[in-house]
């Protein structure tokens, strides 16, 4: 007897609102507070009313003296604004006991163990309850996140740590939220404080229409994410107060390429690779005189030099790293200009901040030149990278390999010595176990030589897959960083899949207990849930895809670690 | 991340003295009159059941018991410590009696099994790399029906052509068998390129009965002729690599069952022996 098909209604952007408890009286409110008093909703197209998008994209948070806000080092997805009270930013980093870090929730050894036996036989099998009771609200969403941890001590913790004060009609959170990095510090409040939190989605569609939230949010974003960015460098870190102030007042900003660098991405296999250089646009280049350090804020840089009448990489660049100390202490020490070595050139999109000649002289040279060891001092194994500007030992073919497929871009890319791998597919059955019998990646992708970048996602240092998820069921895991699909809030769009450059999120038709499509209830088509690798954060131990490799084929890696690249390649 | 050449080397020694030491040991402890049999026994039967583990720890790959990799190196040397762990054993003598040499023939078969595993797996991976981009397993099947079509298609514009007995005739006569399936596979193993080289002679030796516009249908086949002959050295290569595990593990299965009774029997006739 053939079984009815379990029907429910194709999920919608706001099935799931930030907080069902926020009220029409709560949205007026926060109209009436500058600078959203200042917002023309006019501006707002009716599908998507300024009005719908407070009350569902955003929540009010109350939090009491000593509440942790914010943790850094944590993903967020979404910004704060402060409608009452005082919150203190700690500038210094918090020690993670004070900050009640913990181990990330995974299985039980009992609980993977029982996998073995309990995961489904159907493919792509769903709980259908549980769409249905999330649909109605009656699910717990948001209960976890709302729960805080508190700092017990908040007069000692200002003594012992440099902090400052964010007070009422400020936004913080938004360095995060905007540029989709870890959160830069922790923040917590000092006094009873009334915050109103946004998901980074409604705040894009808000700061794409109000030119006052923008101007606003985008020089914070600037001052703010500046000093954090130079404290985090091993150049700036020992500066003081005044100088880091100094610092920061002479360094400029510039961008070079497009922010939606992705969707020109999937062009450029078919251009000629000098075609491809040629969009590449220079940040510095090879013979021209240094005007600065070249600090790396945000995206990638390709490093290169001449070569016949073409480029050959040499290097890669990424975030936090940066180019032409080398040049500037050279000139420092032999008094006289030294051209750039290297051309860089943006990957896509990169932001840079250009730290001036003087300035580096001035704060780092002259204090340091001594501790600058040579070229011939240094050595592939020296634990202090500080000054290290040599690139791995990465053969030239399959850096033009990784940097032209934006490999680079991956934070654990599952990268295949096809000359150990017998193609046993443990890694697949592993993966497989871990996600209730549906493996999340394929054995298969670009292959260089005997190196294979296979279908699995990479956890990128720029997902761009996240960009445009309207519900935010795309996101960082709190814990580890990595990106993870909450498929109770996926409403099947497919954004998520279309945006991923590299083709590793996958759309699936999900099914119920009995085998049968789950259908909506209106258009009585397949629902849709979109599927990636997730590196079993839920699972103990590593990867289980890594973990199952009997010949050391197979190993996911932090493409910006050139250093571990380096090792792989050369076993 | 140790280099491959610097962790074989420091397993292999650690084997070597590993081994060493049981057959100073058994000198030692035969020296002394005392009944090594037994001890050694139960030392192989320890080794078949920590080899035999290795099995279910990937069935197991979801719970973290170390890597399997690490698990593989251990099956690998604890593999090779049993031979010496074997010979001690038997004293140095081939095994008499029907349980004793069934039981050493399926060890010698385990081992030798075991061995030819780890020469294949290390050895033809790279080799399949040599010809061309990775092929999953199980596209091969779809690929060689794609290859095939292409083929067919090019005889059935020659004869169109109205050049029936050229092209055609080739494509009946020798082209059909080889798209049908796969081909050569022991002649693959063997890395022989005799079977695909007649054919290409053959085809190229056509060039002077075709007219000038048949000339390229020749060379698209010939070039159909070597994907579908890489595709079936990798089928060959990928077969190997699958099969001897068929041989393996069960011989393993059959060992340990075996071992069972022979270790009931030593006890129930020791006659108070040890």
């Amino acid at each position: 007897m053939a079984q009815r098909s379990a029907v429910i209604s194709r999920p919608q952007r706001w099935d799931t609102p930030f907080d069902p408890d926020m009220a029409e009286a709560d949205v007026d409110r926060v109209l009436s507070i500058e600078p959203f008093s200042q917002i023309d909703p006019e501006r707002f197209p009716t599908a998507l009313p300024l009005h719908k998008l407070i009350l569902n994209d955003c929540r009010i948070v109350r939090a009491r003296p000593g509440d942790i806000i914010v943790r850094e080092g944590d993903y967020g997805s979404s910004l704060f604004f402060i409608m009452a009270g005082t919150v203190r930013v700690a500038i210094d980093s918090m020690p993670a006991r004070m900050l009640g870090r913990r181990e990330p929730a995974r299985k039980g050894l009992l609980r993977t163990i029982a996998q073995l036996w309990t995961n489904h036989r159907t493919t792509e099998y769903r709980d259908v309850q549980g769409y249905v009771a999330h649909g109605s609200g009656a699910a717990q969403r948001g209960e976890g996140e709302q729960a805080r941890i508190f700092l017990q001590d908040v007069p000692t913790v200002l003594d012992e740590h440099r902090t400052a004060t964010i007070s009422e009609g400020s936004f913080f959170g938004e360095l995060a939220a905007l540029a989709r990095i870890p959160r830069t510090a922790t923040v917590f409040a000092e006094t009873d404080c009334e915050l109103l939190e946004m998901r980074w989605q409604g705040f894009r569609d808000i700061r794409r229409r109000s030119e006052a939230i923008r101007d606003h949010v985008d020089q914070l974003y600037r001052e703010r994410s500046l000093k954090s960015q130079l404290l985090a460098t091993d150049m700036f870190r020992d500066l003081s107060e005044a100088e880091l102030d100094e610092v920061a007042d002479q360094i400029t900003f510039e961008t070079f390429g497009e922010f939606d660098w992705y969707g020109s991405f999937k062009r450029l296999p078919a251009q000629d690779p000098a075609r491809r250089l040629a969009h590449e646009p220079i940040i510095a280049e090879q013979g021209h005189y240094p005007d600065g350090l070249i600090l790396i804020r945000a995206g990638f840089a390709r490093v290169s030099c001449k070569y016949g009448d073409g480029e050959r990489t040499i290097s890669y660049l990424g975030r936090g790293q940066s180019y032409g100390f080398e040049e500037l202490a050279e000139a420092f020490q032999r008094d006289r200009a030294v051209p750039f070595k290297r051309t860089i050139r943006a990957l896509g999109y990169v932001d840079i901040l250009r730290v001036p000649t003087v300035i580096v002289e001035k704060y780092i040279l002259s204090r340091r030149s001594s501790k600058v060891p040579s070229k011939t001092e240094r050595s592939p194994h020296d634990a202090d990278r500080r000054w290290d500007q040599s690139p791995a030992r990465i053969e030239t073919g399959m850096l033009e390999f990784l940097v032209e497929n934006r490999f680079i871009n991956g934070a654990s890319t599952m990268l295949i010595d096809l000359n150990r791998c017998t193609g046993c597919d443990d890694c697949v059955r592993a993966c497989a176990e871990a996600h209730d019998g549906n493996p999340r990646f394929i054995r298969h992708g670009k292959q260089f030589d005997h190196y294979l970048v296979a279908n699995a996602c990479m956890h990128c240092a720029d997902p761009v897959c996240m960009i445009g998820c309207p519900t935010g069921a795309i996101h960082r895991d709190l814990q580890g960083g990595e990106v993870v699909i909450n498929d109770l809030t996926c409403i099947g769009c497919a954004t998520c899949a279309n945006s991923c450059p590299y083709h590793n999120i996958r759309m699936v038709e999900i099914r119920d207990e009995t085998g049968d499509f789950v259908l909506d209830e209106h258009s009585q088509t397949p629902i849709l849930k979109a599927t990636k690798c997730d590196l079993s954060v839920d699972q103990p131990g590593d990867p289980p895809c890594q973990r199952a490799c009997p010949h050391d084929a197979l190993v996911r890696l932090d493409m910006m670690d050139t250093r571990a690249v380096e090792r792989f390649l050369n076993r | 991340m140790m280099t491959f050449a610097r962790r074989r080397l420091r397993n292999l020694t650690l084997a070597l003295i590993g081994g060493m030491l049981i057959i100073a040991g058994d000198w030692i402890a035969r020296g002394a009159l005392m009944q090594t049999a037994y001890i050694s026994g139960w030392a192989m039967l320890v080794l078949m059941f920590l080899l035999a583990a290795y099995n279910v720890r990937k069935k197991l790959s979801v719970i973290p018991l170390f890597s399997s990799s690490a698990w593989l190196q251990v099956h690998v040397y604890a593999g090779v410590v049993s031979v010496v762990v074997f010979v001690v054993h038997i004293g140095y003598v081939m095994p008499n009696g029907g349980l004793e040499i069934l039981l050493g023939a399926l060890y010698v078969g385990v081992a030798a099994s075991g061995l030819v595993g780890l020469v294949l797996t290390r050895t033809l991976p790279p080799r399949i790399n040599s010809r061309g981009e990775n092929v999953i397993f199980e596209r091969i099947g779809p690929i060689r029906r794609q290859l095939r079509e292409r083929a067919e298609m090019l005889a059935l514009e020659s004869v169109n052509a109205g050049n029936v007995t050229a092209i055609s005739q080739l494509y009946q006569d020798r082209l059909v068998r080889f798209f049908a399936g796969p081909q050569n596979l022991w002649s693959h193993l063997g890395q022989s390129t005799r079977q695909r080289q007649a054919l290409l002679d053959e085809i190229d030796a056509l060039r002077r009965y075709v007219k000038e516009s048949d000339r390229e249908s020749l060379t698209q086949i010939a070039e159909l002729v070597c994907l579908k002959d890489d595709l079936d050295y990798r089928y060959a290569c990928q077969c190997a690599l699958k099969g001897w595990l068929f041989v393996h593990i069960p011989l393993t299965y059959g060992l340990l069952m075996v071992m069972v009774v022979h270790v009931v029997v030593v006890y129930a006739f020791s006659g108070g022996a040890r």
